[in-house]
């Protein structure tokens, strides 16, 4: 196997050189003196030594005793792979070499075939024997996996890494290669959250999860200045000056792991791991586990003899933190974490808009302010009939009420993978497009996976007539490429912008909620477009950009003024998706409409609002189309309810304005309106 | 220093001031990391980044290596160089141009890797690796133009080498692993989108450019270019004294970094800088640092000043503030004047 530069050649900045971090370093030397507690995950901001801390563990670590040679790591007294046990059962003497323990990599682009290992090319050509290439999983045994931007990972990967993590084996059966080995290791990830979170179970499978962040204090980073220029300026002069601690540390994990076993954790101590928990209402009995392992690595590291309440109180926070429901035991808990408390997003949330809570929330909100109900003019009774209300036929520019952040949409919008299966529509070109991650049987392969219809060939070149070349490959060897593509939607926002929307201050608030989805979309990276309806048009003010702010400038230019043609609205709306998705079928589609359902001028001279609905149930029969309604209805008047009858004939998701708030907002506005 | 094809001087480039000088500051000192160029079209981005790069004195590789191995630094050896090293006991030299690596906006994921060389497969059954773009990048140049448009798993394996310098290929069975070190140069324009925040924060520095709406200037620009395209050889003969100067004055600086002093005053401004600007993590103030002493050197001083702190400064921070959402991009000026000149 080809392997180029390994990091150990390349002097690496010493651990115990990182100024600050302490929770950081703390669950990660934790991790060392006692590997089963299962990894940590490291989140913070960009720039934070994250990365640095765990490439300077493997310095530290102690090292291991392997049977030399041995691809699989094993372990000389047992229990051994395969391939060691068949040279014993021959009487083999297995000698055993000490060596570093490694910190591997696990790169994003990596595909499946090396995660796992395969088979192994050169020997089934050359030799004619079904033999493995041992992977990442492999190498990985008894050392450190480490995923940096773990929250970018690949799918496919991730069910790998944790199928083997699960089991402690890697379990092999493709290309006619059927291997078990063993595969336990430290999983480390790093990850910045404005990259979006991980899915709960790779979450749940770290044992400990921990937040980085820069200190505010500027004697501390005029330290971390300091220590990195001189690293960059003579990296072996700066490794030696700092030998002697690194020395120390390693004695100092070396002996907290031969103490592990004789720290005591008493009854008391072992009472509060469990009370921790149950405050914490931590899922699983993971957490348990984790907590108690974790605080009797602390003790050891800490050279005590006994738990004490400081270790468990310290290993609670780094083993809860992601688990909890509910705030986790310290007070000070970070405001990202709150994210993870979040129903996933392919889970639905409770879509009913008469939800208790909340309402009584926005309700509440509205009595207050008193300026929303006194409109003078009265409720449109039939909105059919042109109205004569102030402000229709005069141009008004509104602000942008206050953004707010949005709560999950639940449109299956998380990264979902749109893989090869019965999409036969695309293009080839985009079939091209996306990281490619595994391969599968493919009679006629449009993007041919080369390394694996290889490795399919392999095994028969003995029997095949091979014309001077190395490789004979036939029709049944062939496999296509799978790729992995991460889709962002396309927001198309109908916003009604007509001379009612200036009553009652309900523009202010319709550009409010408008930003609030946009900023939504700019962390998830949608692509979006607006349209607005007002006088007797549908007008595309911005074509599908990438560019949030050149949306937001749009928005906040958008004047008020004009009747309600809502049907020319949805045609708009609809052309602008319909374009996109002959363009790109791969697009996710999502039309958000804001409007009180109310329409006043049609296309085909019937009736406005049964025309709206009509074109709705058409776009909703589309079948490709996702779509949303917010209804910006004057609270406090007679309710009409006619954005909810048009949500109906769209099959949209329907919200409230107050609804779309992320709930913890909501709450907290309510508690400081209180 | 002649190349068959011409380029356009890099001292022939009319105006551009801070794009020149943030390319420069990286020349000087490579782990700076990079600049972003954010801007309009046809504002001698590119022409800047591939002048700068033909004026560079050449560095030693070995030969023959796809890799760009420097045969100074066993430390980095791919491991062909490696055994041959170890059989030979020495690495046959060769020296040659800084090298411009183009990162296309359509590359795919295994060109930019590196993937399994096809040939080798089928022909002789052989696993080996074929090195890809980042290959081609190492100890030179990687210039992507529209970084902002690159799809979103290329942008993440760029983040993985442009982190560690080292390119960890584990596809299509085959694990390899080398060196890039590259000095990443990316451009775009902002009205196609913003670029992710990890991304953004992996360019040592940020740079605005704009045509110039002077008369004067633009005559001159259109005049110049004119004269290249008649004739390039006599045009980059003209212009060859200056660039000569500049890469004397670059070598000088380079020479001159390792004695660059930052007071212990000048230290505490950088970090206090970072803190009052509210910017996320380390690396800005590292970078501030770095382009700081870059510029001292360049200017043929020996110490950090406040100057170089702030025009350092505004080139590290504008990408760097914690935004809110749909802010610019951009620095609050007052504000930072008012920390250089307050803990004055």
């Amino acid at each position: 196997m080809s392997v180029g530069v390994r990091h150990a050649a390349r002097p690496i900045y010493p651990f115990s050189a990182i100024v600050g971090q302490r929770a950081m370093k703390r669950a990660l030397l934790a991790n060392a003196v006692c590997p089963s507690i299962n990894g940590v995950l490291v989140r913070g901001q960009k720039g934070t030594a994250k990365s640095t801390a765990v490439r300077g563990l493997a310095a530290i670590l102690p090292d291991i005793e392997v049977v030399a040679g041995c691809p699989f790591n094993c372990l000389p007294s047992g229990p051994l792979c395969p391939r060691c046990k068949a040279l014993a059962d021959k009487g083999a003497v297995l000698g055993p070499v000490r060596r570093r323990t490694r910190v591997l990599d696990l790169p994003l682009g990596a595909t499946e075939d090396r995660v796992t290992g395969c088979l192994d090319l050169e020997a089934a050509v050359r030799d004619g024997v079904k033999a493995l290439q041992p992977g990442i999983l492999a190498s990985a045994h008894r050392g450190v996996l480490y995923v940096d931007e773990v929250n970018l990972l690949s799918d496919h990967l991730v069910d790998a890494i944790l199928d083997a993590a699960a089991m402690g084996l890697n379990t092999i059966e493709r290309e006619g290669v059927s291997f078990v080995h063993a595969s336990r290791f430290i999983l480390v990830g790093t990850m910045n959250p404005e990259e979006g979170e991980l899915r709960p179970q790779l979450l749940d499978r770290f044992g400990l999860c921990v937040e980085v962040g820069a200190p505010d204090e500027p004697r501390a980073r005029c330290e971390v200045l300091r220590r990195r220029e001189s690293f960059d300026a003579d990296p072996r002069g700066f490794l030696d000056h700092w030998a002697d601690r690194q020395e120390a540390l390693a004695r100092r994990v070396e002996r907290a792991r031969r103490d592990l076993g004789r720290t005591r954790l008493s009854e008391a101590m072992d009472r509060l791991c469990v009370e921790l928990c149950l405050e914490a209402l931590a899922a699983g009995l993971r957490a348990d586990i984790a907590v108690r392992k974790t605080a009797r690595a602390l003790a050891a590291l800490d050279g005590k003899s006994e738990v004490e309440e400081a270790q468990v109180r310290e290993a609670a926070h780094m083993a809860l933190a992601h688990r909890a429901r509910q705030a986790p035991p310290r007070p000070e808990s970070e405001p990202e974490r709150d994210r993870e408390h979040e129903p996933p997003e392919d889970r639905d949330p409770p879509r009913d808009p008469e939800r208790p809570e909340e309402d009584r929330h926005s309700q509440g909100g509205h009595g207050r302010r008193p300026d929303q109900d006194q409109d003078p003019r009265p409720p449109d009774a039939d909105q059919d009939r042109p109205s004569q209300g102030p402000g229709q036929g005069m141009e008004s520019v509104f602000a942008a009420g206050e953004p707010f952040r949005v709560k999950p949409l639940d449109l299956k919008r998380d990264r979902r993978p749109r893989t090869g299966s019965g999409k036969r529509t695309r293009s080839r070109v985009r079939q091209k497009t996306g990281r490619y991650v595994k391969s599968r049987v493919s009679a006629r392969p449009t993007d041919l996976a080369l390394d694996a219809t290889l490795r399919a060939a392999a095994p028969h070149q003995a029997a095949r007539d091979k014309n001077g070349l190395a490789v004979n490959v036939e029709d049944q060897d062939l496999r296509q490429r799978i790729r992995e593509k991460r889709l962002g939607h396309l927001i198309v926002f109908a916003v009604d912008a007509s001379g009612s929307m200036g009553a009652g201050r309900r523009m202010v608030a319709s550009k409010g909620a408008v930003l609030s989805l946009l900023l939504d979309a700019y962390q998830k990276r949608d692509k979006v477009a607006l349209v607005a309806f007002r006088g007797d048009q549908g007008q595309v003010l911005l074509p599908p950009t990438g560019s949030i702010d050149l949306a937001l400038k749009r928005l906040e230019e958008l004047p008020t003024g004009g009747k309600t043609p809502l049907s020319h609205g949805l045609a708009s709306a609809f052309e602008v998706l319909d374009t996109q998705l002959r363009r790109d079928p791969d697009v996710l589609p999502l039309l958000v409409l804001v409007s009180d359902g109310r329409a006043n001028v049609s296309m085909g001279g019937g009736k406005p609002l049964a025309e709206a609905l009509r074109m709705a149930e058409d776009i909703r029969a589309d079948g490709r189309i996702q779509s949303l309604v917010v209804d910006v209805e004057r609270p406090g008047l007679i309710s009409l309810g006619l954005a909810k009858r048009m949500s109906a004939s769209l099959g949209a998701r329907y919200f409230k304005i107050d609804d779309l708030r992320a709930r913890d907002l909501a709450v907290a506005v309510a508690e400081a309106l209180a | 220093m002649h190349d068959t094809k011409p380029v356009f001087p890099f001292t022939a480039i009319v105006g551009q001031d801070r794009m020149k000088k943030s390319l420069i500051l990286n020349v000087v000192n490579r782990r700076i990391g990079g600049v972003l160029i954010r801007g309009e079209k046809g504002t001698a981005k590119s022409t800047a980044v591939r002048g700068l790069a033909a004026i560079l004195p050449d560095i030693e590789v070995v030969e023959g290596c796809p890799f760009s191995c420097d045969p100074d630094n066993p430390d980095m050896l791919c491991p062909a160089c490696a055994e041959r090293l170890g059989n030979e006991g020495l690495l046959p030299r060769a020296r040659r141009r800084i090298k411009v690596a183009d990162l296309p906006v359509g590359a795919t994921e295994d060109r930019v890797l590196g993937t399994l060389d096809l040939e080798r497969a089928i022909k002789k059954g052989e696993r080996r690796f074929e090195p890809g773009i980042l290959a081609s990048a190492h100890r030179g140049v990687l210039y992507v133009d529209e970084v902002n448009l690159l799809e979103d798993h290329i942008v993440d394996v760029l983040l993985d080498a442009a982190a560690m310098g080292v390119n960890t290929v584990e596809r299509e069975g085959v694990s390899f692993c080398h060196g890039a070190e590259f000095t990443l140069i990316g451009t775009m324009n902002p009205e196609e989108g913003e670029l992710r925040p990890q991304l953004l924060d992996r360019f040592g520095l940020c740079v605005e450019v704009a045509g110039s709406m002077d008369l004067a200037e633009r005559m001159e620009v259109v005049a110049r270019q004119a004269a290249f395209e008649e004739d390039p050889h006599a045009f980059m003969h003209r212009w060859q004294a200056e660039d000569r100067a500049l890469c004397a004055r670059i070598l000088t600086a380079r020479n001159l970094l390792p004695d660059i002093s930052l007071s212990e005053d000048m230290l505490r401004l950088v970090a206090e800088i970072a803190i009052g600007m509210n910017v996320d993590g380390h690396r800005a103030d590292i970078v501030m640092m770095k382009a700081a002493k870059a510029l001292a050197a360049l200017d043929g001083r020996s110490a950090v000043e406040r100057r170089d702190v702030g025009e350092a400064a505004e080139m590290a921070l504008p990408h760097r503030m914690r935004r809110k959402p749909f802010e610019k991009i951009g620095l609050d000026r007052t504000r930072m004047e008012r920390l250089i000149e307050g803990a004055a």
